[in-house]
């Protein structure tokens, strides 16, 4: 009984950091209705921050939240702004998502160009030592991930459902054209929300980075996860990014164990395909209602 | 100012190509395709200065009748830009032969069109076992492959870890787990083999996507099941997520073996953390960490190296084709001609005893082309160093385990 409970905290604590991953790519695709291929690559860029920061200046990679989520946040602007927003008269919107693809090849190689395909270790300052509860075991920055995880999703319902500015975001997603008559820059808006998810990364970068070593495609191992809970949860659903985030993570724990380590993306995998066959808006989706 | 200098930088060019296509008719010319750019750069850069130091060595003592040896470049960047680089050193640029390629997948595409237009391909350092086995005329692999991993991972079991631990072999429960590409898939079968044919006891085989996050689960299984030894073969990400978790879970095998990869890095070591290492052993090619004795003329190369690149070597992989390389070109100066089937005859005859190259191994041919005398060494990591432990007359320290209460 030991070994399942320790398995389901594993699980827990492995949902608390997809969760951190997927809560900037569900806003971006509830509120842009945009698939970006290139979240894994903003995650890897924060991570290099981290990483030189951290190692340059000797601060703790936590203390550096705040310039890295505001680096994060005008990168994201920029990309709105510059590769995004002119494609978005384009006739066919599959265009934008072609060029986050671009995106994302792009900053891979533009990483293996100035850092070299070797990892990079971000010292961990007691993010990876272990806490004891009795025979159980979980690592500091794991606590320290699923906490975040809790409040960033608390403090964006909050932010969504009671300023003027996410009440504006709110009606964009919801009938564009009609928010545009209310008088509400959608441009904006799009360029205010596509920062606020790649800040969202920004600071999941920061906590990942003790916990992980980086490198040019350390994105890649966990934005196709990420992609699976955002499904689920319903995509654009903050709190079922969550909760999907949760379940995925014990997914992967349970079935790492008590089938083969090699089977678990098959589960997780299986997950999602039913998931869209079943119930295609996710456990926490909007339903047809929506744009 | 740019239009000023455009004119002279195309006669300036000019001039070059027209001196370097004036050299290369003397020359004798030759292949080398390696990945010199994308994601496996590093390495297949590394791979390509033991062949150009060859290449220079070779020339310095008379070349082939006197004639230099000239390696024109192709970058096998991918599968299919390694194919189109094939072709076009034979057909544009009519080498002799092509030397390669570090990366097994385009060694593996590149040779077939060597194959095909009757070119000797010389293989110095791609690992799979595939490459050599499908019946190629005039395809010769020089360097050790995962079939040599395992049957250096079995042995370090057999000869050195049970032996301190003061048990017999088939006592220790022991687990393989791998990343589950073809790499780790192909080691971890022939460790199952020569395990078996030992009659080691492997409880469990455990694979893994190498692009995982959390191994937590698959560390607790072995935990539960109180194993013994881990036979480990990874990439970097990986081994550094493998050694993490084990250390932060708690998890203290008795020895943890790994195959090659990301384990030779002393990158991987300080990602992990060098004290938490400390003590894990590693089949790989040779690495500077050995008794020149066993190893003639590595000492030369690390100068030489030291000399032409103003550093140590980064990793084992320059010395690995250095020593193809060189033993290859030693043979095209005693062939008769340098017609593929005169080429092909010369390397066929090539005969040097174990412990008669700078990798410590020696070179005969088998009938599918491959390198049979090729092993590995085993090492293991001490003090933040990969230090060669095993076979004996290449160790340079001895091994540390002892019997735990």
């Amino acid at each position: 009984m030991t070994v399942f409970w320790q398995l389901v905290l594993n699980g827990l604590m492995l949902g608390g950091l997809f969760a951190i991953i997927s809560v900037g790519l569900t806003l971006i695709f509830g509120i842009i209705r945009l698939v970006n291929f290139a979240h894994g690559e903003l995650l890897m860029v924060g991570m290099y921050a981290t990483f030189l920061l951290t190692t340059q200046l000797g601060v703790h990679p936590y203390a550096l939240a705040p310039p890295v989520v505001l680096l994060l946040f005008v990168v994201g602007v920029l990309i709105q702004r510059f590769i995004l927003q002119p494609l978005l008269e384009a006739r066919d919107h599959h265009v934008q998502i072609f060029a986050t693809v671009g995106l994302s090849t792009a900053l891979i190689n533009l990483a293996l160009l100035l850092f070299g395909a070797d990892i990079h270790s971000t010292p961990g300052y007691g993010a990876r030592t272990p806490l004891a509860f009795g025979p159980f075991r979980i690592l500091t920055g794991h606590v320290v991930m699923f906490v975040a995880g809790i409040l960033v999703v608390g403090g964006l319902h909050v932010f969504l459902q009671r300023t003027y500015l996410g009440r504006a975001i709110r009606a964009t997603a919801q009938h564009r054209h009609a928010a545009q008559l209310m008088g509400i820059d959608i441009n904006k808006i799009y360029i205010i929300t596509f920062g606020i998810g790649a800040a969202c990364v920004g600071l999941a970068a920061t906590l990942v980075a003790p916990m992980y070593p980086v490198s040019p495609t350390v994105g890649t191992y966990f934005v196709l996860t990420a992609f699976v809970v955002v499904v689920l949860g319903g995509m654009g659903s903050l709190h079922g990014a969550f909760i999907g985030a949760l379940i995925i993570g014990l997914v992967d724990s349970l079935s790492g164990y008590y089938i083969a380590p090699d089977l678990k993306e098959v589960v997780i995998f299986a997950i999602f395909l039913l998931i869209l066959l079943v119930r295609p808006t996710g456990l926490f989706g909007l339903g047809r209602g929506s744009e | 100012m740019a239009l000023r200098i455009r004119p002279a930088l195309g006669i300036v060019a000019g001039l070059a190509l027209g001196l370097l296509a004036g050299t290369a008719q003397a020359d004798v010319k030759l292949g080398a395709l390696f990945p010199f750019s994308g994601e496996l750069a590093l390495l297949g850069d590394e791979s390509w200065r033991g062949v150009e130091l060859a290449a220079e060595e070779f020339n310095a003592k008379g070349g082939i009748n006197g004639e230099k040896v000239q390696f024109l470049r192709g970058d096998a960047v991918d599968n299919n830009q390694a194919i189109a680089e094939a072709r076009r050193l034979i057909s544009v640029e009519e080498v002799k032969a092509i030397f390669g390629t570090y990366s097994s997948s385009r060694s593996q595409v590149a040779s077939q069109v060597a194959e095909l237009a009757g070119i000797p391909y010389f293989e110095l350092g791609a690992v799979s076992d595939d490459i050599t086995g499908r019946g190629f005329q005039y395809l010769f692999r020089t360097n050790p492959t995962a079939k040599a991993m395992a049957v250096r991972t079995v042995e370090l079991i057999t000869d050195v870890i049970a032996p301190r631990l003061e048990v017999e072999p088939s006592a220790l429960k022991i687990a393989i787990i791998h990343e589950d590409s073809l790499y780790g898939t192909t080691v971890a079968g022939f460790q199952n083999e020569f395990g078996a044919k030992a009659n080691l006891n492997i409880v469990e085989t455990l694979a893994y996507p190498a692009s995982t996050v959390d191994l937590s689960s698959t560390i607790l299984r072995l935990q539960q099941n109180e194993i013994d030894v881990v036979l480990q073969t990874s990439y970097q990400n990986d081994s550094v997520l493998f050694f993490r978790q084990a250390h932060e879970a708690g998890f203290k095998p008795k020895a943890v073996i790994d195959g090659g990869g990301g384990y030779s890095l002393v990158d991987t070591a300080q990602a992990v953390g060098t004290e938490i290492i400390d003590g894990a052993f590693n089949a790989d090619v040779t690495q500077y960490a050995v008794n020149p004795a066993a190893a003639p003329g590595i000492e030369d190369f690390v100068a030489a190296y030291q000399e032409k690149y103003g550093s140590a070597p980064r990793s084992g992989h320059s010395l690995l084709h250095y020593t193809g390389a060189k033993v290859l070109l030693e043979a095209l100066a005693k062939a008769e001609s340098l017609e593929p089937d005169a080429i092909v005859a010369a390397v066929k005859a090539i005969d040097i005893p174990a412990g008669g190259t700078p990798e410590g191994w020696g070179v005969k041919f088998g009938e599918d082309g491959q390198n049979e005398r090729a092993t590995m060494m085993g090492m293991q990591w001490q003090d933040g160093k990969l230090v060669t432990v095993w076979p004996p007359e290449a160790a340079v320290a001895e091994v540390r385990l002892t019997k735990s209460e």
